[in-house]
């Protein structure tokens, strides 16, 4: 239930990095079933690491102050610098024949190359979002291991019911207009995404106002 | 198809423009002795300039044919002008352009247009509106209030569409001036896929708007808060917040203009201005380009300040969806071909008559929401004197 | 079909040109009624929230508004707002303890010098004495969720909660 509930403040957090890299991929719904696939997997693999961490070191609760932002600065500046490969990625990939259910992959050396989709799902798996927090909180209190992993499964997919309709993002016909746009909506979110990852290393107030 | 429309660039007689100017001179006497209760000496004497300003420049529109050039001069008076009167207000009611947080909390920051495309997610989630305004007037700057700017925006937009970028925007007209200026353009080869910009950002700024909660464009990227008011900077954040506008104002508003002779600002960047051109595909007007008279020399595609014909878009007869209605693509075409059309109506078949349509509604839409503007600041520089 | 689409071309010009003419006098006034009655609100963030309670002081009173909680990634902390009324009748120096959730109990003191000057900036010392609520020490404007403003006739201090 908190994961339903939840649901659209998880689709609102993750909707700047989902969405521009969707729209980044090729037209056709194999291709986003399988981009979605892949996210909510690693998504998956994302919340039960974090499971495990916080039941084993009762971390979340205990969670020193400096710490938590340190984290979510990390995480902030991974997404900055994949969603900036990942633009650039997909220019290169635009540019060469893709097979059909091929998804744009990040990284140089062919050995080295890991799919956008796997990257920014398991990021976005471990940012911590205060749905997630609240979520943590609740596992770190559980009984045993086991009963914290259930607990985190059964949030993923009380959220993982809101991304199912991004599946639909297959029928927008893709052009050289919906990609460029994908690609600097991406850039701009990344610079986004830096800023705020610098100011929380450096300490300073998010928003000042 | 033969074309029995009126001849590229014809004048029309003193007589017949004369007339055809009349609805529009009564329209802005109507609208001037509508916008002020008791008019100082400043305010009534601004009020007669500008609607003379106004006739002026649509009797010249119809004596000469040509839009563009008349159309500009009342955009960049615009431009110029609101500045004048907003800041002047500002000062007046706070002493500063920084809004202060007394000024957010009591929702008195004045509303502009650009925010609305950010404003409808969160509401949708929440029915919160994520500015720190009024609904309805509140005193201080709050003016009209948020529903009254959403209801002229809607107004203005159901007649004349994405037109609203050349006959209503108030800030459109500083980098309009800017391009106007230089005789020829330093840079003259851009990237055709920057005009994909302002897709970009407007999907950024949405995404960032519904999950942060606050209208992001505002907080971040509008360059405009240069020449109208800015929250005011309280530490290192508001300080970034401010250099950027400053940078992007001074780049896509003052410098690329100058070296582009585009608007580069509302080509390249403004989110509002994609925003808008979906009410393209609602609106009755459109450009249109006729193919049996195009040869083609693409002297539209040149002339355009947004950059929205391309090659492709003459060859299929027509604009692109992000056409901004400002008529210089018909009044730079030797052959007549690019012409003002009615959809559903045949190209080339009596293009004045749909070029007239079109501007009585877009000129009357200007002389109600920006001709009060114009006389605001014109009434605030003759106040120095009077 | 050629004519038809044309007739309805200029209708649809003609439509427009009389929305035009309407704009001012009709159009727009009431696409701005509806707007109005579409049951948006301010998001509290910037309006807080909606008044609960009122505690009677000495020739003033102190609004006690119901918590305001962030949406989405908001990056402010819940908080209370409580309103100190009329402003132009508040001693010169106010410590009150406020009990917010009505229990009976007060739940913090506030202090702040109310100075004569309605523009002297404003400071205000919370101390907590309900661990729900944050204590703060010499705050002017930190943030919307912690602060003390004077808006109109009222001081307004914003307090935080404890997540």
């Amino acid at each position: 239930m908190l994961g339903l509930a939840s649901g659209p403040a998880c689709v609102a957090s993750c909707g700047p990095v989902l969405i521009p890299s969707l729209l980044a991929e090729r037209t056709g719904l194999h291709v986003h079933a399988r981009y979605l696939s892949l996210f909510l997997a690693t998504r998956l693999v994302g919340y039960l690491l974090f499971a495990v961490v916080a039941w084993e070191l009762g971390a979340l609760v205990s969670l020193q102050a400096p710490t938590r932002p340190l984290i979510f600065a990390v995480i902030n500046l991974l997404l900055a610098g994949v969603l900036l490969r990942y633009a650039y990625s997909v220019g290169k990939a635009y540019n060469r024949p893709l097979e059909r259910r091929e998804l744009v992959t990040i990284g140089t050396a062919v050995k080295h190359r890991i799919s956008g989709a796997a990257a920014i799902g398991f990021l976005t798996g471990i940012s911590l979002c205060p749905p997630f927090v609240a979520a943590g909180v609740r596992a770190a209190e559980s009984a045993s291991l086991a009963s914290a992993i259930l607990f985190f499964a059964f949030f993923f997919l009380g959220t993982s019911v809101w991304f199912l309709p991004f599946a639909g993002f297959g029928w927008i016909r893709r052009n050289e207009g919906v990609t460029t746009v994908a690609r600097m909506a991406m850039a701009v979110i990344a610079f986004f995404y830096l800023y705020i990852g610098l100011m929380t290393l450096i300490g300073k107030h998010l928003y000042g106002v | 198809m033969a074309s029995d429309s009126l001849p590229a660039r014809q004048s029309r007689s003193v007589v017949r423009s004369f007339l055809l100017t009349l609805p529009i001179a009564v329209w802005a006497l109507l609208m001037a002795s509508a916008a002020y209760g008791h008019a100082n000496r400043a305010q009534w004497i601004a009020s007669v300039v500008t609607v003379l300003f106004m006739i002026t420049l649509f009797f010249m529109m119809m004596r000469t044919s040509s839009t563009y050039r008349w159309r500009r001069w009342f955009f960049v008076a615009l431009g110029l002008l609101f500045p004048v009167g907003f800041i002047h207000q500002v000062m007046v009611f706070r002493g500063t352009m920084g809004i202060p947080i007394e000024e957010m909390i009591a929702g008195r920051t004045p509303f502009c247009f650009l925010p609305i495309p950010l404003l409808i997610l969160p509401a949708a989630f929440t029915k919160a509106l994520v500015f720190p305004g009024s609904i309805l007037p509140n005193g201080g700057m709050s003016g009209g209030g948020m529903a009254a700017m959403a209801g002229i925006w809607l107004a203005i937009t159901l007649v004349v569409g994405k037109g609203w970028c050349s006959y209503a925007c108030f800030f459109g007209g500083i980098e309009e001036g800017m391009a106007s200026l230089p005789a020829k353009a330093k840079i003259r080869k851009i990237d055709s896929r920057w005009r994909y910009g302002p897709w970009a950002v407007l999907l950024a700024m949405v995404l960032l708007s519904l999950a942060l909660f606050e209208p992001a464009y505002c907080m971040w990227l509008c360059p405009f808060k240069a020449v109208s008011e800015y929250v005011a900077a309280r530490n290192t954040i508001g300080l970034i917040q401010n250099g950027i506008f400053i940078v992007l104002f001074g780049g896509l508003v003052i410098v690329l203009p100058l070296l582009t002779k585009k608007r580069t600002q509302c080509a390249f960047f403004c989110p509002f201005g994609a925003f808008q051109s979906i009410f393209n595909k609602t609106s009755v007007f459109e450009i249109k380009i006729d193919k049996s008279r195009c040869t083609p020399c693409v002297l539209c595609q040149k002339s355009c300040p947004t950059m929205a014909l391309t090659d492709e878009s003459i060859q299929q007869g027509g604009t692109l969806m992000s056409c901004m209605k400002c008529g210089a693509c018909v009044d730079a075409c030797p052959k007549g071909a690019a012409v003002w059309h009615i959809r559903g109506t045949d190209v080339a078949v009596k293009p004045e008559r749909a070029r007239l349509m079109f501007l009585y509604a877009a000129w009357a839409m200007s002389i109600m929401f920006a001709g009060g503007i114009i006389a605001e600041g014109l009434a605030t520089i003759l106040h120095v004197f009077i | 079909m050629a004519k038809l689409k044309s007739k309805l071309g200029y209708t649809g010009a003609a439509f427009t040109l009389v929305i035009a003419a309407l704009a001012p006098f009709l159009v727009y006034p009431q696409l701005s009624k509806g707007f109005a009655h579409l049951g948006l609100h301010i998001d509290e963030i910037y309006a807080g929230g909606p008044k609960v309670r009122t505690i009677q002081a000495a020739g003033y009173t102190i609004d006690i508004r119901d918590q305001v909680n962030p949406h989405m990634f908001q990056t402010e902390k819940p908080f209370v707002q409580l309103d100190w009324k009329p402003a132009r009748s508040l001693p010169a120096h106010i410590s009150d303890a406020v009990d917010i959730d009505g229990d009976g109990k007060p739940d913090v003191k506030v202090s702040f010098d109310v100075p004569h000057d309605p523009k002297t900036p404003l400071r205000v010392n919370v101390d907590s004495l309900n661990p729900r609520y944050e204590s703060m020490q010499d705050v002017g404007k930190k943030k919307f969720s912690a602060l003390i403003v004077r808006v109109d006739d009222a001081i307004l201090v914003r307090i935080p909660v404890k997540q």
